[in-house]
């Protein structure tokens, strides 16, 4: 090897590249022109030409049967794991930081994190959850859900999952809680009535305080049957507060209260109409039966007339 | 909200070559399917990051290559073991004709060689020459230059070529 002509060692890179088809054209005709006059690099060359074709066959020949097999052990194991894996991302937010967490059903947590950050969230508890952090989509969701907050959007299109819930109880109880439209209030009382469980109002609180998905599952629009607020998200009752103001739900911040007589009555009746809090008696009507609202386009969403005693319709509440 | 669609999609156009990958490299058949499910779960939690205009079958030769790098620290000497006894096992092919018994020894002989190799020169050399992937997606795949990738696949050509001495080769036309 060491006795080769300081030519050929030369010329070696570009006739490996031209015996394997790898050599620009000024490369290859000049290893042809060497190669004319060389015995030994020709030699090297038909040796690589042949390699060439050994490895030609080394590239069809491998048997790919088993290939099918591993494929839909594959394809089995991956459904497990894809059932098992939450993606998250941690962003901050007006109301602190916030984790949003996805499954492949949709958004399976929104969680207010405390001062363990991500390390001491709910995720983390949950058996059998592999939790992977990121994923363009969770960027997103933290901007409608950042918009959300600062009042420039409305509506959280997200298709959920709900089957992080505790009992199928709570499930429902986040269903009936989704539909309470911005803006409006609804009661525990009213919830448990709609769930056709009217006793079960400490449980329907009790779901709420727990609830996987808060905003999004606008357990902030659930309040007391007096008006208070009661509780967020644990103790977090300024939050609850700060969403309704949000929405322009009027809220008495000293006595932890909304402002039920700053807000549209609907007391179902069968002329489906709705009222100015000054209307009769409706202000001392029980709240678990009765909606509220703080926008009067509120009302042609659900299909509710003015009432024609006081028509607030032409008087409607200032803000 | 439904990236099983898409990645399933994957599994099915590049699974086969991913795993024929890292069966050239294990020459293992639990082992390709082991690694295989590796890469593939990687990829699928890695997914959702991924560019919508990226190549697609280059990332996931890199990330095969990365799970098989890992796989292979402190593998080594078990697989050279390994690859002497396949390799003379393969060697043998008593009921097959003369031309390709021989074929066949030239093969085995190949593949024993390519597995002795340096794990980078044996992953560029199969990138390159089995799977056909550019130079730039090879460097990218093993953390280094086009440049770099292309003298690991040369290298390993000389050391397969060297081998071969003194054995009977197919015939090629010996000019183009």
């Amino acid at each position: 090897m060491t006795s080769k002509p300081s030519v050929c060692v030369a010329i070696e890179p570009d006739l490996i590249a031209a015996a394997t088809g790898e050599a620009v054209a000024s490369a290859a005709s000049r290893v042809q022109s060497h190669i004319a006059g060389c015995a030994t690099c020709r030699n090297d060359y038909a040796h690589y030409r042949a390699l060439e074709t050994v490895v030609g066959d080394l590239r069809s020949t491998l048997p790919a049967a088993d290939a099918e097999d591993a494929r839909r052990r594959l394809i089995e194991r991956l459904a497990d794991l894809r059932s098992r894996l939450v993606r998250y991302r941690v962003a901050p937010s007006p109301l602190g930081p916030i984790l949003i967490a996805v499954t492949e059903h949709g958004v399976s947590l929104v969680e207010y994190l405390g001062r363990g950050g991500a390390a001491g969230s709910r995720l983390f508890r949950e058996a059998g959850v592999e939790a992977e952090e990121g994923g363009a989509d969770l960027d997103r969701l933290h901007g409608e859900l950042g918009e959300f907050i600062e009042g420039r959007r409305r509506q959280l299109d997200w298709s959920l999952d709900l089957r992080s819930a505790r009992s199928d109880f709570q499930r429902q109880v986040m269903e009936v809680t989704v539909a309470v439209p911005y803006g409006a209030v609804a009661s525990y009382a009213g919830i448990a009535r709609e769930l056709g469980r009217p006793a079960a109002v400490r449980a329907v609180a009790q779901a709420l305080r727990h609830n996987p998905l808060p905003i999004v599952v606008p357990c902030h629009r659930i309040i007391g049957s007096t008006g208070k607020l009661v509780g967020y998200a644990g103790n977090r009752v300024a939050l609850k507060e700060r969403l309704l103001g949000v929405e322009g739900v009027p809220v008495n911040a000293r006595a932890a209260s909304i402002e039920r007589g700053a807000m549209y009555h609907y007391d179902p009746n069968p002329d489906h109409q709705y009222c100015l809090p000054t209307c009769g008696s409706i202000l001392r009507r029980p709240l678990g039966q009765i909606r509220l609202f703080a926008h009067r386009e509120q009302a042609a969403v659900w299909g509710l007339e003015p009432c024609v005693d006081c028509r607030p319709d032409l008087h409607p509440l200032s803000r | 909200m439904t990236p099983e669609t898409g990645f399933e999609a994957i599994v099915t156009v590049h699974h086969a070559e991913i795993y024929r990958y890292l069966r050239r490299l294990t020459f293992r058949v639990g082992e390709a399917e082991d690694l295989s499910q590796e890469t593939f779960f990687r990829a699928y939690r890695a997914w959702a990051a991924l560019p919508s205009d990226a190549n697609v079958r280059a990332w996931l030769f890199k990330i095969a290559t990365n799970v098989f790098r890992n796989h292979a620290r402190g593998e080594r000497r078990r697989l050279i073991a390994h690859a002497t006894v396949q390799a003379s096992r393969r060697e043998v092919d008593p009921d097959g004709p003369e031309a390709a018994a021989m074929a066949g020894e030239l093969q085995a002989l190949t593949e024993a060689t390519i597995q002795r190799l340096p794990v980078k020169q044996r992953m560029a050399f199969t990138l390159r020459k089995l799977h056909e992937l550019d130079y730039e997606i090879i460097g990218q795949s093993l953390d280094c230059s086009a440049e770099t990738a292309r003298a690991h696949v040369f290298q390993a050509l000389r050391k397969i070529r060297t081998s071969l001495d003194g054995h009977v080769l197919p015939r090629t036309e010996s000019t183009r």
